[in-house]
């Protein structure tokens, strides 16, 4: 199906190691991760965690070239953001590390110093770590076992269906959208973006919008009356039909996101018990 | 004595937004173990009536109930939608929707994660199920890559965990081809022969849901009980017609042929039917038709030679070749995924042969814009609501020429012509939205025909409607193509609008174009029918076993039909 590759979603679970996890285990190892990257300022563990993700993306066998595409404009993204950093405060890095070793001088005002262009190269690693942790996510996990995960920690089970639910719909809609744009096309409107300007284009695909919307509400209609049929909403709780029982693997992995749990309390107790005199770990 | 399971008593109900009663005066005993079919036209009450049985309403549609209706024993206005979920289990007419899982076994899953089995009770009973309809090797596949009667057969294993004892089916043939409906119809019936539920159809399509064996028939019009009786007395009686819906072929055959049917007669079955008493007065009959004489073909409008289309890599049409002439009605045929849709938007040029040629009057259309292109291919989507995207029937009938730059002088003479040609001139400024269904059909064929192609494309005109509304549409679309000789292309897979309104067929089975002649020949033909998956008319089978040539008999069926209509036009093309 050429459209879940575009939207860059599984639904057919894969058959890598990372595949073959419980949804609970994708869904908690994820997040845990990324409360880690939140807290840590250690360019040690962000270095781990990102060769994590880096092991991680090649095991799930992705489709490269969208990795590739997604993987340059967020490295552009994140290296514009560093400049503006730098442009709005040239000693960012004291203020992180204590310490000012000046390496060029650019002006009266902006200057290069190592400790700067560290504290820069770690807060670029935590964006990295960030972004491959969840490329990496999205690439094994269906929106059913997102659902059974998202369950596993607490959020009630009407939310997480919601979750499945708009994965199951997206391509319904649009497909429903490209049909309509191409009866419209066919009526005459001019959607080729080489002969006419952006905003006529946005005008016109709000006008394919209407039928599109009417269309959807009625389908919403349906679907609510056959999961009503069916006992949706029913109990307290629910069980699901994706999530299979604990395996050896996932016994593996919940040592590792215990761990990871483990690190994230030590972090935060050293903090409140031992201040370190400046948030980022230095190697000098 | 079986004991009755479903009781209406006096009953009545009014939805919340209306003034008026949707059903009244409601009385009817359903017994356990029976097969029922509740028929009747749309907006007749019959889909409610069915919400009335399974808890959808009063708890998901608000409204008024008067007096009583038990299932099960449980008087459901006093009882919970998900309490009569455990007694009735519906399968719903639009098989997309009501797929809400991920994958055939997630869906199949959905009331067993509902009621909390473990995932190790749920797996055997997914399976079960699964088997019970055939699709236990599918189980992984999502939604998007089955066919729409695939999805039915998982909807209905849905239902199947809780042995409910009932079963009800709303519209189940709605979205299916002819090959495959018959098939619902039988796994229908395999189920209730193995469940020994009570199973209930709603459907207007007769013809099809006799194919198996029915107890019972209760006739739904006006919000109340017409009839409810056995199909021999409902098929000997003339209420059918009287209500909107569609005899079988072979009784309208039969009744043409000026027979009456006798008490005892099965009427149900056409391979019961004691044809040898008939078979003088239709050979009788025969002897009075006239040879076929093929009629005069127009200017070629619209020519495909050797088209070749793919996917990527997906052959999906292969050397498909042929032509419409001026004034030529047109079903272009085959199951779902035979080309056909493919077919059409090649015509339209939203996508291109990769080879071949296709020439519309004589000039190769390969260097054209779609744009170009639909000044003189007009396509009407199946669904109306898709394309209506104006607030005012006019406005909606302009579009087309704004957007293709026409002068305001022009565009004030095509528009108003184009409202007389499809009699919406004195509805010019309403908005759409009051408009019924057929209205919008109509309004959207106006917006079409406001470009004045030379062709128009319909996609699946009828699907979904009952044969008033079938009739209203395809009346319409009879009068454009005789009195403005608009050349129409019918994308269909009903049968009975093929042979009631196209004079030729071009049937696609698998990429390929397996035949292109008159109707008659095509249905009788036994091969093509077989590899396009399209069902063989009853009318066959009648011709083959009163001795006479299915042929030339379809053709008479036809001829009588079409008389049958042009006299009675009045009734069916205005509204």
């Amino acid at each position: 199906m050429g459209l879940t590759k575009r939207l860059f979603i599984k639904i057919i679970p894969g058959k890598t190691f990372l595949d073959k996890l419980s949804g609970t285990t994708k869904v908690r190892f994820f997040l845990l991760l990324i409360l880690l990257l939140i807290v840590s300022w250690d360019l040690r563990v962000l270095l781990a965690v990102s060769a994590l993700g880096i092991i991680g993306m090649i095991s799930v066998k992705p489709n490269w070239p969208l990795v590739r595409g997604l993987t340059i404009f967020m490295l552009l993204t994140n290296l514009f953001n560093l400049f503006l950093i730098w442009l709005t405060n040239p000693n960012y890095g004291a203020d992180l590390t204590g310490g000012c070793t000046v390496l060029l001088v650019l002006s009266k005002h902006y200057f290069i110093s190592a400790e700067t262009l560290f504290a820069l190269f770690v807060r670029f690693m935590k964006f990295m770590s960030t972004f491959l942790i969840s490329l990496c996510f999205i690439q094994c996990i269906t929106p059913s076992e997102m659902a059974a995960g998202l369950y596993s920690i607490k959020v009630p089970y009407k939310v997480c269906t919601v979750v499945s639910l708009a994965f199951r719909y997206i391509p319904d809609i649009a497909r429903d959208f490209e049909n309509i744009k191409i009866s419209m096309q066919a009526r005459g409107m001019e959607l080729d973006s080489k002969k006419v300007g952006f905003f006529a284009r946005l005008k016109q695909n709000i006008l394919i919008l209407m039928p599109l919307i009417i269309s959807s509400f009625d389908r919403i209609g349906n679907i609510a009356n056959a999961m009503d049929l069916r006992g949706f909403g029913k109990g307290k709780k629910r069980t699901y039909y994706s999530e299979h029982e604990e395996t050896k693997e996932d016994k593996i992995m919940k040592v590792c996101y215990l761990l990871t749990a483990a690190g994230i309390v030590a972090i935060m107790i050293g903090r409140i018990v031992a201040p370190p005199e400046y948030k980022m770990w230095k190697p000098w | 004595m079986a004991l009755p399971i479903i009781e209406f008593h006096d009953f009545g109900f009014r939805y919340q937004s209306q003034t008026e009663q949707t059903l009244h005066d409601v009385n009817l005993t359903i017994y356990q173990g029976e097969k029922v079919l509740i028929l009747g036209p749309s907006g007749s009450g019959k889909s409610t009536l069915a919400n009335c049985i399974n808890g959808l309403i009063p708890f998901s549609y608000e409204g008024e109930i008067s007096g009583s209706c038990k299932v099960a024993g449980i008087e459901t206005k006093e009882s919970s939608i998900f309490q009569l979920s455990k007694h009735v289990g519906t399968v719903q007419q639009d098989s997309d929707a009501q797929f809400v899982g991920l994958s055939v076994g997630e869906d199949i899953a959905f009331s067993l994660e509902n009621d909390e089995v473990p995932r190790k009770d749920m797996i055997p009973m997914v399976l079960e199920a699964a088997k019970t309809v055939g699709m236990e090797d599918y189980l992984m596949e999502p939604p998007f890559n089955l066919s729409g009667g695939q999805k039915q057969k998982v909807a209905l294993a849905g239902i199947l965990h809780d042995h409910a004892e009932i079963l009800l089916f709303d519209e189940p043939l709605a979205a299916l081809d002819p090959a495959m409906g018959m098939t619902t119809v039988d796994l229908i019936d395999q189920i209730h022969k193995k469940e020994n539920a009570t199973v209930i159809i709603i459907e207007h399509r007769l013809e099809d849901v006799l194919y198996r064996h029915i107890d019972r028939i209760i006739l739904v019009n006006e919000g109340t009980i017409q009839m409810d009786t056995t199909p021999d007395e409902l098929l000997r009686s003339d209420v059918l017609k009287k209500n909107g819906i569609r005899e079988p072929l072979y009784i309208a055959a039969l009744k043409h042929a000026g027979i009456q049917f006798g008490k005892d007669e099965h009427l149900d079955n056409i391979n019961e039917l004691a044809i040898d008493r008939y078979k003088e007065k239709i050979q009788q009959e025969m002897k009075a038709v006239k040879p076929y004489v093929p009629a005069e073909k127009g200017e070629e409008l619209l020519k495909a030679e050797h088209v070749d289309f793919a996917y990527e890599e997906r052959q999906v049409l292969s050397d498909v070749s042929f032509t419409v002439c001026r004034g030529e009605k047109i079903a272009i045929i085959g199951k779902n995924g035979a080309g056909k849709s493919t077919m059409a938007k090649l015509l339209c040029g939203i996508i291109r042969p990769v080879a071949g040629s296709i020439t519309i009057q004589g000039v190769n259309y390969l260097p054209l814009t779609i744009k170009e292109i639909g000044r003189k291919i007009g396509y009407v989507m199946q669904n109306p609501n898709q394309m209506l995207v104006k607030d005012m029937i006019r406005d909606e009938v302009e579009l087309a020429l704004v957007l293709n730059d026409f002068s305001r002088e022009e565009i004030d003479r095509r528009v108003e012509k184009t409202l007389k040609m499809c009699d919406l001139y004195s509805m010019r400024n309403w908005p759409v939205s009051v408009l019924s269904y057929g209205q919008r059909k109509r309004v959207t064929i106006a917006s079409i025909l406001a470009l004045e192609p030379e062709v128009i494309i319909l996609d699946e005109p009828t699907a979904g409607q009952d044969y008033q509304r079938y009739s209203e549409i395809m009346g319409f679309l009879e009068t454009l193509n005789r009195e403005y000789h608009i050349t129409i292309l019918f994308i269909t897979h009903d049968m009975h609008l093929a042979i009631e309104y196209t004079d030729r067929a071009i049937v696609f089975a698998d990429g390929k174009c397996i035949a292109d002649a008159p109707v008659f020949t095509v249905l009788s033909d036994e091969s093509v029918i077989e590899r396009a998956n399209l069902k063989q008319t009853s009318l066959v089978l009648l011709a083959k076993q009163a001795g006479i040539d299915p042929e030339s008999y379809i053709r008479h069926f036809i001829e009588i039909e079409r008389e049958e209509r042009a006299h009675g036009t009045d009734e069916t093309t205005v509204h």
